[in-house]
């Protein structure tokens, strides 16, 4: 190869990366997934229209999940999933929230976001059974909420959440007969992976 | 903007509670500790206001998210936020469960239905005093978006409507004149009582592809006839989907209804999908059918303890103005519905109608039991001259209340109507 041969290859060689620099990689499609992973801790409190008892209030460890469709920069749609075990005296009362949920941030560049959503709620109750099995009850479910999310536009963040879920029971079943209209408000603080 | 505004709406509910001498409306930090420690309950308001002042409500902060950019999903979250933020912070009273829901879905229903109107009254190619008329009955209809308007100058600024907020087509009818009602034991006694009942048709639910919310919507309002408002209907489309070469067409609808006649009271909010075409019998005949079926989220139905066969007369409340002490003498629960509409049209005109729809309510908070509701409903409808004719209609409605008592009782309610009335046709 003659001298000139040769700087018209090293041109070429010098001149490939210098290419690849300025030429911008394609844009990546933003995911339209959605997923939220994470714990909470949590405290239940429940009510009754009419029987009088109070309540105490009383806690325990919680996990949170959410799993969806991003629907814009400031827009989450999906399902809510929120499990809390707590113990009484007399055995532990397990609940689990699945809600359909849309989650919003007034701001696209910024954390703040706000959370509702409604479906149904599950609790499994070893406490005052009427046979040695537990008892199974569904409910009508609510959630609302609100937190601060870190990296909102990066595919992995984190959250922190504040969050309350509703559960309207009706009547709660215990040896000691029906206990009528009973609704459970489930309040969690608690922490989060966002996968986008 | 759009945070700060629908705070400023429950500021400005809070002052109008005041001024009307409510008792809760004397909040503190007290009353929103106390709130939030209780967490929500079931409430012992009048059926009216939880199920049409409450979505109403919510129709105000939904539209305060709308007159300020935001799409329909984006409202339909700030309307959670100021429903749950009224009922926490804005009354002394408990933050109430069938609040928060009536308030969030029905305020999403009525709330984009009622911007979609006053986007079709406002006239925004026009100026002058018909354009300042056009702007102020679009802000009687959604006085958030009109007010925003006439702050910002956009009441006189000549400009294109938005283009999502054009229907493909538009077409109702309004009649008017007596209707007569039977009872459970006899036929048609007594003389007829006056209304006034419009149908709207905003797009075509059975027709395209849709992603946008409400590009189609069917509502209908009856005025009298037994009470001041005794039907209230409304589906919106949220998704639509054609099926096959489109010969069919599935959608997604929410719901907002409130009926209220001699066999029951019920208002709910629910979610249905639903299955339509349109069918062409000639050039100029076609029939128009869509079936549903899908969840209550919460549906109310008035209910009388077993025992009781008349409701007493409401007592002034001992607490103070605002203050509901009960009893409330009508169910709170979730459930089903299903149903179906069926139009027989001729030249764009309806000639005949059939509507059915069937819901089921298990109450949780109230009277413990499992109410079924049906009303079937078929419409004969002539033309006279030009947009006016005259029709006529048969309707029935069905209760059933399976109560669950050691003998598990029964009761059913169950009478005719019948209607005939004047009709104006808009097309």
């Amino acid at each position: 190869m003659n001298r000139i041969g040769l700087c018209v290859v090293l041109a070429c060689l010098s001149a490939a990366p210098v290419l690849a620099q300025d030429t911008p990689p394609p844009p990546t499609p933003p995911s339209k997934l959605w997923i939220v992973a994470g714990g909470a801790s949590g405290t239940l409190r429940g009510h009754c229209q009419e029987c009088g008892a109070e309540f105490p209030f009383r806690h325990g460890g919680a996990v949170v999940g959410n799993g969806g469709y991003r629907v814009n920069s400031r827009m989450d749609v999906g399902g809510d999933v929120f499990w809390m075990q707590w113990n009484k005296e007399s055995g532990r009362i397990r609940a689990t929230a699945i809600n359909a949920v849309a989650q919003f941030r007034p701001w696209g560049s910024k954390g703040f976001f706000v959370k509702g959503g409604a479906g149904m709620a599950f609790v499994r109750n070893w406490v005052q059974t009427i046979g040695p099995n537990p008892d199974n009850q569904k409910a009508l479910s609510v959630v609302f909420g609100g937190g601060w999310e870190f990296k909102p536009k990066g595919p992995l963040g984190l959250q922190l959440f504040a969050m309350q879920h509703v559960g309207a029971l009706g009547d709660l079943q215990t040896a000691n007969g029906p206990i009528p209209e009973v609704s459970a408000n489930f309040w969690s603080l608690g922490a989060a992976i966002v996968i986008r | 903007m759009s945070l700060l505004q629908t705070t400023a709406i429950n500021v400005f509910y809070e002052i109008a509670n005041l001024a009307r001498g409510q008792v809760t409306a004397h909040i503190s930090p007290e009353s929103w500790w106390e709130n939030m420690q209780q967490g929500m309950v079931w409430d012992l308001d009048d059926f009216t206001v939880n199920q049409i002042g409450h979505p109403y409500q919510g129709n105000n902060y939904f539209n305060a998210g709308r007159a300020n950019g935001l799409s329909f999903y984006e409202s339909a979250a700030l309307t959670a936020f100021g429903s749950a933020t009224w009922e926490f912070f804005g009354e002394t009273n408990h933050a109430s469960l069938n609040d928060f829901i009536n308030t969030t879905l029905g305020g999403i229903t009525l709330g984009e239905v009622f911007h979609r109107v006053g986007w079709l009254i406002r006239d925004t190619g026009k100026t002058g005093k018909g354009r300042l008329w056009s702007e102020i009955g679009a802000t009687a209809v959604d006085p958030i978006t009109g007010i925003n308007r006439f702050m910002s100058g956009d009441s006189s600024r000549v400009t294109e409507k938005p283009s999502d907020l054009v229907p493909a087509s538009i077409g109702g009818v309004v009649s008017a004149g007596a209707l007569w009602r039977g009872s459970q034991s006899s036929a048609f006694t007594g003389k007829g009582t006056p209304f006034i009942e419009s149908d709207f048709y905003y797009g075509d639910t059975n027709v395209g592809r849709s992603r946008t919310p409400y590009d189609a919507f069917w509502l209908r309002m009856r005025f009298g006839g037994g009470s001041a408002v005794s039907e209230a209907r409304l589906r919106g489309r949220l998704y639509g989907q054609p099926i096959g070469r489109g010969a069919v067409n599935f959608s997604v609808i929410q719901t907002y209804n409130y009926n209220t006649n001699d066999a029951y009271s019920t208002g709910s909010q629910a979610i249905d999908a639903g299955i339509g075409t349109t069918l062409d019998l000639s050039s100029r005949t076609k029939f128009w059918v869509l079936g549903w079926g899908g969840l209550t989220v919460l549906g109310a139905v008035d209910s009388l303890p077993l025992g009781v066969t008349e409701k007493p007369q409401e007592q002034e409340p001992k607490a103070g103005q605002g203050v509901s002490e009960g009893p409330r003498y009508y169910d709170y629960g979730p459930g089903s519905d299903f149903g179906g509409l069926a139009r027989l049209t001729h030249d764009g005109r309806d000639i005949a109608l059939f509507f059915y729809v069937g819901r089921q309510i298990y109450s949780l908070d109230g009277v413990r039991a499992n109410h079924f509701l049906q009303q079937a409903r078929v419409d004969l409808l002539f033309p006279l001259h030009g947009s006016i004719g005259i029709g006529t209609s048969g309707e029935y409605f069905d209760r059933r209340s399976y109560y669950q008592d050691p003998a598990h009782t029964i009761k059913t309610y169950r009478y005719p109507q019948l209607r005939a009335y004047l009709t104006w046709r808009h097309r």
